[in-house]
């Protein structure tokens, strides 16, 4: 079917037609049953389009992308912690990057945790040394050699605690204030978890919200080593 | 050139509430994180395949799907958190097609193609499952019809954008549409 009415419904059914062309078309879609089935049609066609569900890949692609990109890391899940990366670029962060992150922690965690607590985030502020440098890397001696979660976090909490005198002021009490937040966070998940513990939402909330808090303190240990 | 939020954002809200925690996941994997750059594939992964898978063939969507990754991996460093990740690392990966059609030779007069190839995509089949045979139907629409309906009915974006990254004009993009969704409308379920 190819005619100038008929040539005209698809912008016509996504709005862009321009007015003049419009109003003729609706005085002839008042008139004509097969323009007006080719609009309702072309209508479904766009819906079901929209409606077209993703779906994964039937093999797991990620071994070959590790491969590719120089990294032979752990399936999914809580992530093992390791702290430098075995090959492919050094696995090293700016103080800039570092806030990044934080903020982006901030927003996630903390914002979470103060419409629910307003107010009661503790800051710390620790004795501090200014980093040495703008961009460091991680020595060997601060891989973590713990398995499961609460073994990463205690052993990177530890290197934390160590280390903390060492950094900038700001830089602690941007960790400290984080990492209060995502506690926050966390008791508040770990409660509704267990009025609802079959709930997928805030399980998932849950476990996302631990691994945010290891992933902070994976950059803050690697921090502390690097102005070691 | 960054997608607009009225195109792919507007059309794929369920992405709206990962793009936080993917924050999150690349900055760390943009100082070489591996482990959140796989959160990050495994977030995305479904979207990416299923474009790859429509835009070029089942055959070849596995192999592109790993090079829109590794390709997100090395251009990471340009994510400046202007847009969702979800948006860029999308059209990243339009542009790593586009490429790999170029490398395949298939090319830009193929939006020029006339009615007459529309007229192949057959008929809906009965007793198929509808989902799959729609999916089919696509598959069966010339390149340059297939590569715009997918890029603005299903993926959202607007005409001028589809325009801008194919290399055409706004009208070839819009009369290409106009006559995928007519090859298709033969595909619907009444």
């Amino acid at each position: 079917m190819n005619d100038p009415w008929t040539d005209q419904l698809s912008e016509y059914l996504d709005d862009e037609l321009p007015a003049d062309d419009r109003a003729s078309l609706e005085s002839h879609l008042r008139v004509c049953v097969a323009c007006t089935t080719a609009l309702a049609d072309l209508k479904r066609v766009a819906v079901r389009a929209r409606a077209l569900t993703d779906r994964d890949p039937a093999a797991d692609l990620w071994p070959g992308i590790a491969e590719r990109i120089g990294s032979a890391t752990p399936s999914s899940g809580v992530p093992a912690v390791r702290l430098m990366r075995r090959s492919g670029r050094r696995w090293s962060f700016s103080v800039p990057e570092l806030a990044a992150a934080c903020v982006a922690l901030m927003v996630l965690s903390g914002g979470a945790a103060w419409l629910l607590h307003p107010g009661q985030v503790p800051l710390a502020v620790a004795p501090a040394r200014a980093p040495q440098a703008g961009v460091v890397s991680i020595p060997a001696s601060a891989r973590a050699g713990s398995v499961g979660y609460d073994g990463a976090v205690a052993d990177l909490e530890r290197v934390l605690t160590e280390g903390r005198g060492r950094l900038d002021t700001a830089t602690v009490r941007v960790i400290v204030r984080n990492l209060a937040a995502i506690d926050s966070a966390i008791a508040q998940a770990q409660r509704a978890v267990s009025a609802d513990s079959a709930n997928l939402y805030l399980n998932s909330h849950l476990a996302a919200t631990r691994r945010q808090k290891l992933e902070l303190l994976r950059q803050a240990a690697s921090l502390v080593s690097a102005v070691s | 050139m960054t997608p607009s939020t009225s195109g792919v954002a507007t059309l794929r809200q369920e992405q709206v509430g990962r793009s936080d925690s993917d924050a999150v996941d690349a900055t760390l994997a943009a100082s070489g994180d591996a482990s959140a750059f796989e959160r990050l594939y495994r977030a995305h992964i479904g979207r990416i395949h299923s474009l790859v898978r429509r835009m070029m063939s089942d055959q070849e969507a596995d192999d592109v799907a790993q090079d829109v990754f590794v390709r997100a991996w090395q251009k990471l460093g340009s994510f400046r958190g202007e847009s969702a990740f979800g948006t860029w690392l999308h059209r990243l990966a339009v542009n790593v097609i586009l490429v790999r059609r170029e490398t395949l030779g298939i090319r830009r007069q193929r939006h020029h193609e006339g009615d007459a190839m529309l007229e192949m995509v057959p008929a809906r089949r009965a007793q198929v499952e509808l989902n799959m045979d729609f999916e089919t139907a696509i598959e069966q629409l010339p390149d340059g019809a297939r590569q715009i309906f997918v890029l603005h009915d299903v993926e959202g974006y607007r005409h001028e954008e589809i325009a801008d990254m194919l290399g055409v004009a706004a009208g070839t993009s819009k009369s290409q549409l106009h006559r995928a969704r007519m090859a298709l409308r033969r595909h619907l379920d009444r």
